[in-house]
């Protein structure tokens, strides 16, 4: 338990998204994390990847010579579920609680400035939902700072939507950004981004369950789609479900490559399933793990690791999985800018960066912070989530941009296979 | 006596007597700016939206298309099904468990009459949501309920409950109860006993007393527990969402994941209009099945 606790502490339910850099290959800022650096691709010219808009002429501020001003608060960060470390009742029932974060904590006491971090994203889609009337209408969010996967993340800049991001603010971001994670054409120079954690989609599953129920682990998709669908879950998010079930069928999970008839051929895959019960969640999955309900399923790398029990395992499937990146973004309008630019800057702190990441087992942006984390933790080197190892390194893909037509079809697919179609 | 006191009190009544007549409207008044600005208007912005067509990237325009109305009544048939199938499942359960219940406090109540009612409602004061999330554990395949069958070999160890329509229906039964308890119960106990004795003076039964005094009397409360449970279940989407799987899918889902998934608004807005015709149609049908009356009670 205790080991548990310091180890594998943390939890998360989060649900990410996918993310990639559609094209900076992801295993290469694994392969980075080994200290290698690589630099990021360019996107193949069928993809469609939204571009930021041309750079409008903005007041040029004298750099350095202006006094920075006295940070302005509360600081608004819409957050998905649990994605920083944290004590105490909050760490107990995997829900952050005013006061429960250290990182957040040691930030207000630095800036003498307060915090309001909700978690309130349970998918990109939906809380896109929340915030697009304000940001077409020009109006504020009401949010300083939101955290988005790259597709979503893309669309937003692409549309104006964001905050150039004043660099002088961010020195830690500029120089401790992984090389791999830079040069993403959707935002080459991060002017209106900085990646807040990476992840991997692959199989979750309860082993005591599967036992007792005679069935063997799946150590990959095809035993994963082989158990009686009413007793998995595949995921809401579309990328990964249809990402995974591309490579289930043998196909690449590569974006320039993917064809409409290839989406059908997952989709003709899955429905059988869907019709005796298969069903598509969020970051439910995590209740339905702990109610037994759910013998295996399609889950984000951190998950459960941390929320689960020990019976809970979270593996690499054999034909490979999916990664994305999740990164924060201040939307137009934010009342507190600056504040929002002097957070980014404090998470992009090598060691503050480590405490976070080795809380949610996601894999850091930041340079740095393998180091950091085995001075902390000297048992969390060896941890496959933090440190993916290098044959599943090797079965990364990235699928999160494609053509309109693309995007269509995997929404009409997606929705017919959820039963809302 | 001076004249401009006499001026004054005449004008007064004068005042008093042209505003008489206006009474009943200043009182209508908020009541109808409220539908006017939270019914009306939305209504309107939601009849133009389902005849418009475009793209949320390009915005929508009204082209008066019939497109979206000709796509919702082809493409959505097993939810609409579901939809009024476990709509009419979760009142006729709501019915059945309510009615005893209502008579019982009604009747049998006594001075415990306020806890039992209590108790009713005391559930509902938790959200909507967290009652529906909790059903996914007790009824989770190694929860309280199945868990100990399945240990005792009562029932084959692959049994769910969760993720079926039978768990749909058993959510929507559940969330709605009150709504159908609490207007049996005000109509059952409005009865007077007396009706009851004078029936069984008469040689009624028990059972005939029942059948040709009590449920009679009841019925505006059949009318309106009905009605407060069918319409809202109609367009429920948690329940399906929570407790369902894709074949189990009701309209409100479609509804939902329309707007939100596909930003397909134009679909959604045609297919919340042709719910609310259809429930306005059932309604008026059922009101004159039933008597208008009883909706007043």
């Amino acid at each position: 338990m205790n080991e548990a606790k310091t180890g594998v502490e943390q939890r998360i339910g989060r649900r990410a998204f996918l993310k990639g850099s559609a094209l900076a290959g992801f295993g290469a800022f694994l392969a980075a994390c080994a200290g290698t650096s690589s630099q990021a691709p360019s996107a193949p010219a069928s993809i469609n990847v939204p571009t930021p808009p041309p750079a409008s002429p903005s007041p040029s501020v004298a750099p350095s010579a202006t006094p920075k001003p006295a940070p302005t608060g509360p600081l608004k960060w819409a957050q998905w579920p649990a994605y920083i470390d944290l004590v105490g009742k909050a760490a107990d029932l995997l829900k952050y609680l005013p006061g429960s974060s250290p990182t957040l904590e040691a930030f207000k006491k630095q800036y003498n400035v307060d915090v309001d971090y909700e978690e309130k994203i349970q998918a990109n889609e939906t809380f896109l939902a929340t915030i697009r009337p304000q940001l077409v209408a020009g109006a504020p969010t009401g949010w300083d700072m939101i955290t988005v996967t790259d597709w979503l993340a893309a669309k937003l800049i692409s549309k104006g939507w964001i905050e150039k991001i004043d660099q002088s603010n961010v020195p830690n971001c500029v120089a401790n950004l992984r090389a791999p994670l830079k040069n993403q054409p959707w935002d080459p120079n991060q002017e209106y981004h900085y990646p807040w954690q990476s992840g991997m989609t692959g199989i979750g599953y309860n082993k005591a369950t599967l036992t007792k129920n005679g069935k063997p682990e799946p150590k990959s998709l095809a035993d994963l789609w082989a158990l009686p669908p009413d007793k998995i879950t595949f995921l809401n998010e579309k990328r990964d479900t249809f990402g995974l079930g591309l490579l289930k069928l043998g196909k690449s999970a590569d974006p320039a490559t993917t064809t409409l008839a290839d989406l059908q051929a997952v989709h003709d895959d899955i429905k059988p399933m869907a019709d005796k019960g298969l069903r598509f969640v969020g970051n439910e999955y995590l209740q339905d793990f702990a109610a037994k309900k759910t013998w295996a399923a399609m889950t984000w790398s951190g998950d459960l690791a941390s929320y689960g029990t020990e019976d809970d395992h979270w593996i690499a499937p054999t034909e490979g999985v999916m990664i994305w990146t999740d990164n924060v973004l201040i939307p137009k309008g934010a009342a507190n800018k600056y504040t929002a630019e002097l957070m980014m800057n404090f998470c992009y702190d090598p060691t503050i960066a480590a405490k976070i990441a080795n809380y949610v087992y996601y894999v850091s942006p930041v340079n740095g912070v393998n180091d950091a984390i085995k001075k902390l933790d000297p048992s969390a080197a060896s941890n496959p989530l933090l440190f993916p190892p290098a044959d599943v390194i090797a079965r990364m893909h990235n699928w999160q941009f494609f053509s309109d037509e693309i995007e269509q079809q995997l929404n009409d697919l997606y929705l017919d296979l959820a039963g809302t179609g | 006596m001076t004249a401009p006191a006499l001026a004054l009190k005449a004008s007064k009544g004068g005042l008093r007597q042209r505003i008489r007549p206006l009474i009943p409207y200043l009182l209508l008044a908020p009541g109808i700016l409220w539908l006017l600005v939270f019914f009306v208007v939305p209504a309107i912005q939601m009849f133009l939206m389902s005849v418009s067509s475009g793209s949320l990237d390009e915005g929508f325009k009204v082209t008066f298309s019939t497109r979206a109305y000709e796509r919702a009544l082809t493409r959505f048939g097993p939810q609409f099904s579901n939809s009024l199938l476990f709509a009419g499942l979760a009142t006729a359960a709501t019915f059945l468990i309510g009615f005893p219940v209502a008579y019982t406090i009604a009747f049998r109540g006594g001075r415990y009459k306020n806890f039992l009612l209590f108790l009713v409602i005391a559930p509902f004061f938790t959200s909507f949501l967290i009652r529906t999330i909790s059903w996914k554990v007790l009824l989770g395949d190694e929860g309280p309920v199945l868990g100990p069958l399945k240990d005792a070999h009562l029932i084959p160890q692959a049994v769910s409950v969760t993720g079926t329509a039978f768990a749909v229906v058993a959510g929507i039964t559940y969330n709605f109860l009150p709504f159908m308890v609490l207007p049996l119960y005000v109509a059952l106990e409005k009865i007077d006993p007396k009706l009851i004795e004078a029936a069984n003076d008469l040689y009624a039964s028990r059972w005939q007393a029942f059948r040709r005094v009590t449920f009679p009397l009841a019925l505006p409360g059949v009318f309106a527990g009905s009605i407060l449970t069918f319409i809202p279940a109609l367009g429920d989407f948690i329940n399906a969402e929570l407790l369902g799987n894709p074949k189990t899918q009701m309209i409100g889902n479609v509804i939902q994941s329309r707007f939100i998934e596909a930003n397909d608004y134009p679909t959604a807005a045609a297919l919340s209009f042709i719910l609310m015709l259809g429930i306005l149609f059932a309604v008026t049908v059922y009101g004159r099945a039933l008597g208008t009356e009883q909706l007043t009670g």
